[in-house]
């Protein structure tokens, strides 16, 4: 889909999107076309229920006086609680309302409004914004799709009087969006197209955005000791890999960097402690939180961000065989503390120590943050609208809370006390995998502690929110992407030269 | 109850069987071991190696000529605030329960306050099942310690404030017996029967039929049982009589088989504690009646059994609730919140309370999500959030916060009626189940909600509880009632 920004100008073909405020008030294109049209808004109102309260709509199929196919009222509500997000969620909702309708070209008409906080130059960059994330499909293996079951919209204009300074303010929006349309290809790719190699392959790729990108084979990970890691990936054919990706966009470039840290078991059968059939497909995107660090990084590079930043995941696939791991297995962690593996489905935190480890040791980074689809407990504990945040830090916390709230990536504070830490002692060895099913996602995170030092650390357990089952505003269903826009915000607040 | 008397230091009067000195970390003594190591006999002690080192639940007791000699580990100094004392009269308490002790002399440097909660830890952890359930009690097990003598500089002053802090504990131990007792000794009339002890210490008790007061879904998840529901209140008239009261709304549901929707058969015998909430809650109105609290309190006791039978409550019946939503019950085994929102609605209809605060066994989703050692805490007000964590803490009752969100509305929507009470889809069940609760309360109402699901029995032995009722939320209460008066 392209998204043109346009001097002001009625369209003559496709549909035409104007909008309208709460208490049927129209906007000034809508008053315009009221009166050029004889109150053909006017009348629409009065015979629905379409009152321009948030999130309302109303479709008007050729309507007379206009040159345009449709035309389509949004309602915007108070004029005082639209922002950014606000904005967004529009252009989602419009694309989302056109792309069944059949229009190629969606012209929408940004007007300025009276008591609105956001001027009309970041209320079009946002709807383009919101229209972009939400135009995303992963079509590449359907082969016999039908043209009236594809998505129509190929061009969507944004029409309003600076729309230049919109143009540039939608083109540093819309790198952010490569980043997460990077992370939703990767999550949605079946795991006999990516796994652990071919997916450093993929991050290879942002050599050419500007970042150094360096990857580790299992004969180099054996050499650092990372036993942890290496052992939930001996099962499988396929070799397990350590990517570091290195943005450095600081001025000076010693300036310790931000680290992200993510988990990637590529496909995650759970091992010999193998998962139930049903819904194991859905194991593809046990990688969401290593595709989220990629994708971010190379949003970050797109937009050079003056930032030093350094991504590193974890890339294994956790497979039952003759080679894999058994319950009850100990293993080396690169930190030199062993682990007790009573459970091989509770892999991801023993990729994690050893990746964090090497992290914070190599980098010795300001902040590290990992995120993690870790644990089933956070889906129940928080479902699908919050990920769990656990961090050493409370100011790093609060930093990650206000920033997912401003792009509607919510996070919840959970608790990281000690009195947790017990319930993951092991028989044998300095700790066991598993904590049990009470508080799950508290001791997975109490594990995680264990393997960082004095850095300050916050890890997101995005199991619940990584894969949306049903269309969000701005996220058709499948791969979300949580957490990219999330961070990047982090950095471009508190962790970027201003 | 352990009994416990306050002496000043220098009295010698006592003839001890048992002297228990004070030891802070790195072996330094303080100064009543000093005197007692006399003939150099606890330096010897402290040079054995025993992995004594003065930490707060170190206890290393030590056979002397005259006596046992009992070394506490007092922790650090800066560190003896009154959590930390009461657990080291807990941790004491436990490890000399059976030691053959009787009477035990306490000389461990305390300031009165600091020994009045040292003993009252004491108190708290002296508690368990009531020897009647067994026909031949086990010599063995018997605790041979009956009592505590400490020495303080004022005594007068540690008795006075061991007196407040004793009607908590007495009050804990009240709770703790009703949870513990097993479902064909309390059901629904004797629970009320043994509420209406309070009367002695001033409480007017009152029942409510649910039946002729409208609260139909109380009724409906105990309409299977051969013992009607019944709400419970407990009013505690402390202060001005047109002041609003702070209100305690608990779930008691005596058993719950789960109903129609029956429990899985394995450990389906915890179920006799899911009325741990209503416990609480009356729980708190005992200790604060016994200490004479200037406030008025109230205590909302929602009481059923869940059982299934022949006119039990079917999943899909749809009801009209007290405060006029209609629930589509479709799962029997989510009673619980049926009967707080009956009571919620009634206690914020008829009580004006000033506050509200429900404690609930509710879900075993908050055990996923917080395990067994902190509840849920549900508000949509940050100052009670705040209030309610800061008293948890404190208290060693620990909370915390979790959404109270719209987030899921979805899965409340029934197809029925204006709600339903829970939904078989993935969805986190805590959350809904506070969602559902607020519906029933009125928003100008400050409120919280604890899902003590997790912590209300404990697995192991804590310093402050053994394994099994731990009473939460009684301290957690009656310190939220203190911090409101002082504040």
């Amino acid at each position: 889909m392209k998204i043109s920004f346009s001097k002001v100008s009625l369209p003559t073909e496709g549909a035409l999107v104007v909008s309208v405020l709460e208490g049927r008030k129209p906007s000034a294109t809508a008053r315009q076309l009221d009166e050029q049209t004889d109150g053909l808004i006017s009348r629409a109102m009065a015979a629905s229920r379409f009152e321009g309260k948030k999130d309302q709509t109303l479709l008007l199929v050729a309507p007379a006086g206009l040159q345009a196919q449709r035309l389509l009222l949004v309602g915007l509500g108070k004029p005082e609680e639209i922002d950014a997000l606000a904005a967004e969620k529009l252009g989602g909702t419009v694309v989302a309302q056109l792309q069944a309708a059949g229009d190629e070209v969606v012209t929408v008409a940004v007007d300025a409004i009276d008591g609105c906080p956001l001027a009309p130059v970041h209320m079009a960059a946002h709807i383009g914004f919101g229209a972009r994330l939400r135009s995303y499909r992963f079509d590449k293996y359907r082969t016999k799709e039908k043209a009236e079951e594809k998505p129509s919209v190929a061009k969507l204009a944004l029409m309003l009087e600076e729309h230049s300074a919109a143009k540039r303010r939608f083109a540093a929006l819309d790198n952010i969006a490569e980043g997460v349309f990077l992370t939703r290809n990767l999550v949605s790719e079946p795991a006999n197209v990516i796994y652990p190699e071919s997916l450093a392959e993929q991050v290879k790729m942002l050599a050419d955005s500007g970042i150094d990108v360096e990857i580790l084979g299992e004969k180099q990970m054996r050499k650092l000791g990372m036993g942890a890691l290496l052992g939930v990936g001996q099962g499988s054919e396929r070799e397990s890999q350590l990517v570091v990706m290195r943005w450095m966009g600081a001025e000076d470039e010693n300036a310790a960097p931000i680290a992200f840290v993510g988990k990637g078991v590529t496909f995650d059968s759970g091992g010999i402690s193998i998962k139930p059939a049903a819904n194991m497909e859905d194991m593809k995107w046990d990688m969401g939180g290593s595709a989220v660090v990629i994708g971010l990084m190379k949003a970050l590079a797109l937009r050079n961000a003056k930032v030093n930043a350094v991504g590193v995941v974890g890339l294994v696939e956790n497979m039952p065989s003759g080679t894999a791991q058994r319950p009850g297995d100990v293993v080396t962690s690169m930190s030199g503390q062993t682990i007790e593996v009573i459970n091989t489905d509770a892999e991801g935190r023993l990729v994690l120590a050893d990746a964090l480890w090497y992290t914070q040791d190599r980098f010795k980074p300001q902040a590290m943050i990992d995120l993690a689809t870790l644990t089933g407990a956070i889906i129940i504990s928080l479902g699908d609208r919050y990920a769990g945040l656990f961090a050493n830090d409370d100011d790093l916390a609060d930093r990650l809370t206000a920033a997912g709230k401003e792009v509607d990536e919510l996070l919840w504070r959970m608790p990281l006390d000690d009195p947790y830490d017990k319930l993951i002692k092991s028989d044998i060895a300095d700790m066991k995998n598993t904590g049990g099913r009470e508080g799950g996602s508290i001791t997975a995170a109490m594990f995680l502690k264990r393997f960082v030092k004095d850095t300050k650390w916050a890890h997101l357990d995005i199991a619940g929110v990584t894969w949306a089952k049903k269309d969000g505003p701005v996220t058709p269903k499948g791969a979300t992407a949580f957490g990219v826009r999330l961070l990047d915000r982090l950095v471009a607040e508190y962790y970027e030269q201003k | 109850m352990l009994t416990i008397r306050f002496v000043p230091p220098a009295d010698d009067g006592l003839a001890s069987e048992a002297l228990a000195v004070g030891v802070a970390p790195g072996g330094e003594l303080l100064p009543a071991a000093r005197a007692a190591d006399a003939g150099g006999l606890v330096t010897r002690a402290l040079a054995g190696r025993h992995r004594f080192d003065g930490d707060e639940d170190d206890v290393l007791p030590v056979l002397t000529a005259s006596g046992w000699l009992v070394l506490v580990g007092m922790g650090a100094a800066e560190e003896r605030d009154a959590r930390r004392l009461r657990r080291i009269g807990g941790n004491l308490f436990a490890e000399l329960a059976d030691s053959g002790i009787i009477c035990l002399d306490l000389r461990l440097d305390l300031a009165p306050e600091s020994a009045a909660e040292l003993a009252y830890g004491m108190c708290l952890r002296a508690w368990r099942p009531a020897a009647r359930y067994r026909s031949k009690p086990d010599p063995d097990e018997e605790w041979s310690l009956v009592e505590a003598v400490l020495a303080t500089a004022d005594p007068a002053a540690a008795q006075v404030r061991f007196d407040q802090l004793a009607a908590v504990a007495v009050a804990s131990a009240w709770a703790r017996d009703l949870v513990v007792a097993p479902a064909n000794e309390l059901n629904p009339d004797s629970f009320c029967r043994r509420l209406d002890s309070l009367a002695d210490l001033g409480v007017r008790v009152e029942q409510v039929d649910p039946r002729q007061t409208g609260l139909n879904l109380l009724q409906a998840v105990g309409q299977g049982s051969a013992v009607a529901p019944r709400l419970a209140l407990l009013r505690w008239q402390g202060g001005r009589p047109d002041e609003p009261p702070v209100v305690f709304v608990g779930k008691g549901i005596t058993f719950d088989t789960g109903g129609i929707d029956i429990k899985p058969r394995e450990d389906m015998e915890e179920m006799k504690g899911d009325m741990a909430g209503a416990a609480a809650a009356a729980g708190a109105i005992h200790a604060l009646a016994a200490r004479r609290a200037p406030i008025n309190a109230v205590g909302v006791l929602a009481i059923a059994e869940n059982m299934p039978s022949g006119r039990a409550a079917r999943p899909g019946d749809v009801v009209k609730s007290y405060a006029g939503i209609t629930v589509e019950i479709v799962d029997t085994d989510a009673e619980g919140r049926l009967a707080l929102a009956d009571a919620l609605a009634f206690a914020a209809a008829t009580l004006r309370p000033a506050l509200m605060v429900d404690l609930a066994t509710l879900t075993g989703a908050v055990e996923v999500s917080l395990g067994r050692h902190r509840a849920g805490l549900f508000t949509a007000d940050d100052a009670l959030a705040k209030a309610l964590f800061s008293a948890g803490e404190a208290e060693d009752e620990p909370v915390w916060r979790l959404p109270l969100t719209d987030a899921y509305d979805e899965a409340l929507e029934s197809a029925a009626a204006d709600l339903r009470n829970c939904t078989w889809e993935h969805s986190p069940d805590a959350l809904n189940a506070a969602r559902f609760l607020q519906h029933f309360v009125p928003h100008e109402v400050p409120w919280a909600h604890l899902d003590i699901a997790g912590v209300s029995e404990a697995e192991e032995d804590g310093p402050l509880a053994a394994e099994g009722p731990t009473g939460f939320g009684i301290r957690l209460l009656v310190h939220l009632v203190e911090d409101r008066r002082a504040g």
